[in-house]
C-alpha cells in the first residue's frame, strides 16, 4: 500500500508541470510585479518582416511608456491565421490586439461581438487626421456605421502590362477601355498565336479569395467602386457588373486567356498582362531582374467599359488592418488603442513599415507626404500603387462574405469563361444565388 | 493481491487514460454538442438547432460531392498502392543484401511535405512545364488539374507514391514471416512459379492485405493537404474531399455548428466502410484458413 501511495506521489508530481502549462494574457497581467502595468498580447502577422516591425515599435513604445507592457507575437495559422483566431477567441485567449485582418474577416468577427468599434474610444478622430487617411478609412466604415478596423496598408490592385511586348505590337502605354484591351488582344494573337493576354487558372476555379484580383478589379472600375453589399441587402450596380461580366466573355470568345495553371506566364512573356500587388516586386528582383519598370513593364488601373473616363477607374484594395478584441479587459484596449495612437502619429514609422514590407501605408498623402518621396523615389514601381490608394475600396464587409464571393465564381465568373452562359443570364443567376446566401 | 494488481494496472493506464479523456473524449463530446448548436465558435450566444444541420448536410451539393469524390478515390487509391507495394515488397525481398537500407529509401517520400509535393506536381503539369511543353510538341496538350477525371487520378498517384513504401513495409515484414517449409511443401504438390504466388503467397499474406486495405480505405476519408494546395477541391468539385468540406465549413464560412455536423457524417460514413472492408477481408481470410 506505501508503495502504492509513493506511485501516486510520482504521477501527481509528472502532472504537475502538464497542468502548469495552461496559461493566459490575463493572469499573465495579475502577476505584474508592479499593479499599474497594463500588460497586453499584440499578435502580428505571422512572417518575420512584420513581427520585427511591431516588435520594434513595442519596444521604443515601452521606453517612453513604463506603465504598459506589450508582448508581440506571431498570429498562430492552424491552418489559416484567421482559424488560428478563432480558436484563441473560443478558447478565451485571444490577444488585446493583432493585425493581418481583412474587412470581410472583420464582419465576421464584428457579428460575433468579437471586437470593438475602434471609432469609441477616445482620440479616434485625432488618430485618424494624424495620420491623413479619411479619404481611405471612408470605404471601410461598417453597415453598422462603425469603424471596427484600423486599416495597416492599402495595396490598390494593379494590372501589370509587358510593355516590351506592347511597343512590338505598336502600343507605347497599355490599353485604357475594354475595347483596346481586346484590340490588343487580338494583334497579340496575330503576331504571337502562343502567347496570351492573362493567365489566371483561378477565373474557372470557385476560389472565393480570388473573385478579389478579378471579378472586382473589373467591377470596381465599371462601377466606380459601387457597394456589392450593403447589410443584408444585395445592392451591386447590375449595368456595370454586366458590363464586367461581358468583358470577361469577350477576353473568353477571342481566346486571350489562359485559363489553366502556369509557372511565371507573365515573367516569361508568355502573357502580357497580370494582376499585380506590391509583393511582386522583391520576387521580381531575385528572380527576374531584367524586368525593369517603364522598360520591360509597366503599370495600369483596371480598364473601364468604352463609355467610363479611364482617369475614373476604381480597383480593389488588398488591404488588412488591425483590431482590438472583446476578450481583453477594458484597461488592456485602451492601452492597446494607445499604442495604435503612437504608433500612426508619426509618419516615419510608416515609413518604416513601407520600407520593411513594400506594402503601401493606408495614407492619403501617401504620394504627396514628404517622409515618403524619397522612398517612392527609389521605388517609382511603387508610385501608383501610393498615388490610387484612395481610388480602391475593400473588400465586401459582410460576414457571409465567403460565400457571396463562392457565388460570384459558381453562378456568374466560372460559367462565363467556360462559355456556359451569357453575362445577362449570369448576372441574374449570381444575384439569385447570393440574396439566397444573405436571408 | 488480486485487488492490487488491478489498482495498479489503472494507476498504469491512467496517463493513456487521462490523455485520452482530455484531447479525445471530452472533444468528441463537445462536437457532438456543437453539431447540434448553430455557434460559429467566437460569437458569444447561439442557438441549439436540433437535427437542422445534419438536415442540412444531408442534402448539401458539396457533402454530397464529397461523399462520391472519397470513393472515386478510393477506387484509384486502393488498387494502386496495393499493387505498387507489393510489387516493391517482392522487389525488396528478392535483393540478396541492402534490404534494410532499400526498405529506408522507398519509405522517405512517406515523411515528405505533402505541401511540398503538391507544389512541385503543380510545377511539372503547368502549362509552361517543359514536360507539357515536349507533350504539345507530339500534339498532346492535356488539361492535367482542369479535368475532372485526371484531376483525382494525378491525387491518387501522388498519395500513392507517398504511402507505397510504408505499405511496402508491412508486406515485406509478411513475406519474410512466411516459413520455407510451406514453400518447399507446395512445391512437393506441383505448386510453382503463378500457382505458388496465387495459392502460398497471397493467402499467407492475408495479416499484411488486412492491414494496408483498412489503413489505406481509411485515409481516403482524411485526404485534405494535395487537392487543398493543388486543385482547391475542383474542378468541379471532382476533388472535393470530406475534410475541404469541414475546412471550409468551419474555418472560413465561420459555420462550425454545421462544419461539426459533416465530420460527424464523415466519422459515420467511415466506419461504416471500414465495417464493410474488414468483413469483406475477413470473409477472405476465412477461406485460407486465418480465424
Amino acid at each position: 500500500m506505501k508503495g502504492l501511495k509513493k506511485l501516486f506521489a510520482v504521477m501527481l508530481v509528472l502532472l504537475i508541470p502538464l497542468t502548469g502549462c495552461q496559461g493566459s494574457g490575463d493572469e499573465a497581467s495579475d502577476d505584474s510585479e508592479n499593479e499599474n502595468v497594463v500588460e497586453f498580447e499584440f499578435w502580428a502577422a505571422p512572417n518575420p518582416t512584420q513581427e520585427a516591425f511591431w516588435k520594434g515599435m513595442a519596444e521604443e513604445y515601452m521606453k517612453e511608456n513604463k506603465n504598459v507592457k506589450i508582448n508581440v507575437s506571431p498570429m498562430p495559422e492552424s491552418p489559416s491565421s484567421e482559424a488560428g483566431i478563432q480558436a484563441a477567441i473560443a478558447s478565451g485567449s485571444a490577444p488585446a490586439a493583432s493585425e493581418n485582418i481583412s474587412r470581410g474577416f472583420a464582419a465576421q468577427l464584428s457579428d460575433s461581438q468579437a471586437i470593438v468599434p475602434l471609432d469609441e474610444f477616445e482620440g479616434y478622430d485625432d488618430l485618424i487626421a494624424n495620420r491623413n487617411m479619411e479619404g481611405s478609412i471612408a470605404g471601410w466604415e461598417f453597415a453598422d456605421g462603425h469603424q471596427y478596423v484600423l486599416p495597416i496598408y492599402s495595396n490598390a490592385m494593379m494590372f501589370a502590362w509587358r510593355l516590351d511586348i506592347l511597343k512590338e505590337l505598336g502600343y507605347k502605354e497599355p490599353p485604357k477601355t475594354y475595347s483596346e484591351v481586346i484590340e490588343v488582344g487580338q494583334k497579340l494573337k496575330e503576331k504571337y498565336p502562343d502567347k496570351f493576354l492573362w493567365a489566371r487558372a483561378d477565373l474557372v476555379q470557385p476560389t472565393w479569395w480570388a473573385r478579389w484580383f478579378d471579378f472586382f478589379m473589373i467591377y470596381n472600375a465599371a462601377s466606380g467602386g459601387a457597394n456589392f453589399t450593403s447589410g443584408s441587402d444585395f445592392v451591386a450596380d447590375r449595368d456595370a457588373g454586366i458590363k464586367t461580366l461581358t468583358f470577361f466573355k469577350d477576353l473568353n470568345d477571342n481566346e486571350l486567356v489562359l485559363t489553366r495553371e502556369a509557372t511565371d506566364p507573365f515573367e516569361t512573356g508568355m502573357s502580357i498582362m497580370m494582376d499585380i500587388g506590391p509583393w511582386t516586386f522583391p520576387y521580381w528582383a531575385e528572380k527576374f531582374p531584367e524586368l525593369k519598370y517603364n522598360e520591360t513593364y509597366t503599370l495600369s488601373m483596371p480598364p473601364v467599359p468604352d463609355d467610363v473616363n479611364p482617369a475614373d477607374s476604381k480597383t480593389f484594395a488588398d488591404t488588412k488592418g488591425i483590431v482590438i478584441y472583446s476578450q481583453a479587459s477594458e484597461e488592456q484596449q485602451k492601452a492597446a488603442f494607445d499604442f495604435l495612437t503612437w504608433v500612426y502619429s508619426n509618419p516615419e514609422n510608416d515609413l518604416t513599415w513601407f520600407e520593411k514590407t513594400n506594402l503601401p501605408p493606408a495614407r492619403d498623402d501617401l504620394s504627396t507626404n514628404e517622409a515618403f518621396l524619397s522612398y517612392l523615389e527609389e521605388s517609382p514601381q511603387l508610385n501608383m500603387f501610393a498615388e490610387n490608394i484612395p481610388n480602391a475600396t475593400p473588400a465586401i464587409d459582410n460576414e457571409k462574405f465567403v460565400e457571396i464571393q463562392e457565388e460570384i465564381g459558381k453562378q456568374a465568373l466560372n460559367p462565363i469563361m467556360k462559355g456556359d452562359k451569357d453575362p445577362e443570364k449570369a448576372w441574374d443567376d449570381m444575384v439569385d444565388a447570393i440574396s439566397g446566401v444573405l436571408k | 493481491m488480486h485487488k492490487r494488481n488491478e489498482k495498479l494496472g489503472w494507476l498504469f493506464a491512467s496517463p493513456y487514460l487521462i490523455y485520452t479523456l482530455i484531447f479525445f473524449l471530452f472533444p468528441l463530446l463537445w462536437a457532438v454538442y456543437l453539431a447540434f448548436t448553430n455557434w460559429n465558435t467566437i460569437a458569444p450566444e447561439y442557438d441549439f438547432v436540433g437535427l437542422e444541420n445534419f438536415f442540412s448536410a444531408l442534402s448539401s451539393e458539396t457533402v454530397k460531392a464529397a461523399f462520391f469524390v472519397t470513393y472515386k478515390f478510393m477506387i484509384m487509391f486502393v488498387p494502386i498502392v496495393i499493387i505498387g507495394s507489393l510489387l516493391l515488397a517482392f522487389l525488396i525481398h528478392s535483393l540478396p543484401r541492402f534490404k534494410g537500407l532499400f526498405s529506408v529509401g522507398f519509405f522517405l517520400p512517406y515523411l515528405a511535405s505533402g505541401v511540398a509535393t503538391a507544389i512541385v506536381v503543380n510545377g511539372v503539369l503547368s502549362y509552361n512545364s517543359p514536360f507539357n511543353e515536349q507533350l504539345r510538341n507530339f500534339g498532346l496538350d492535356i488539361d492535367w488539374l482542369g479535368s475532372p477525371i485526371l484531376a483525382p487520378l494525378i491525387i491518387a498517384l501522388m498519395m500513392a507514391w507517398k504511402f507505397v513504401g510504408y505499405y511496402a513495409l508491412l508486406f515485406l515484414s509478411g513475406l519474410e514471416s512466411i516459413p520455407k517449409e510451406i514453400y518447399e511443401a507446395a512445391a512437393i504438390d506441383g505448386a510453382v512459379g503463378w500457382k505458388r504466388f496465387w495459392h502460398v503467397t497471397i493467402p499467407m499474406l492475408y495479416p499484411s492485405f488486412y492491414t494496408v486495405t483498412i489503413l489505406a480505405v481509411g485515409l481516403m476519408f482524411g485526404i485534405f493537404t494535395e487537392p487543398y494546395v493543388l486543385t482547391g477541391g475542383g474542378p468541379e468539385y471532382s476533388t472535393h474531399t470530406w475534410q475541404l468540406e469541414i475546412y471550409n465549413q468551419a474555418f472560413e464560412k465561420l459555420n462550425a455548428g454545421y462544419g461539426t455536423a459533416v465530420a460527424i457524417i464523415n466519422s459515420i460514413v467511415t466506419f461504416v466502410s471500414i465495417y464493410i472492408f474488414k468483413k469483406l477481408l475477413e470473409k477472405w481470410g476465412a477461406k485460407h484458413g486465418w480465424e
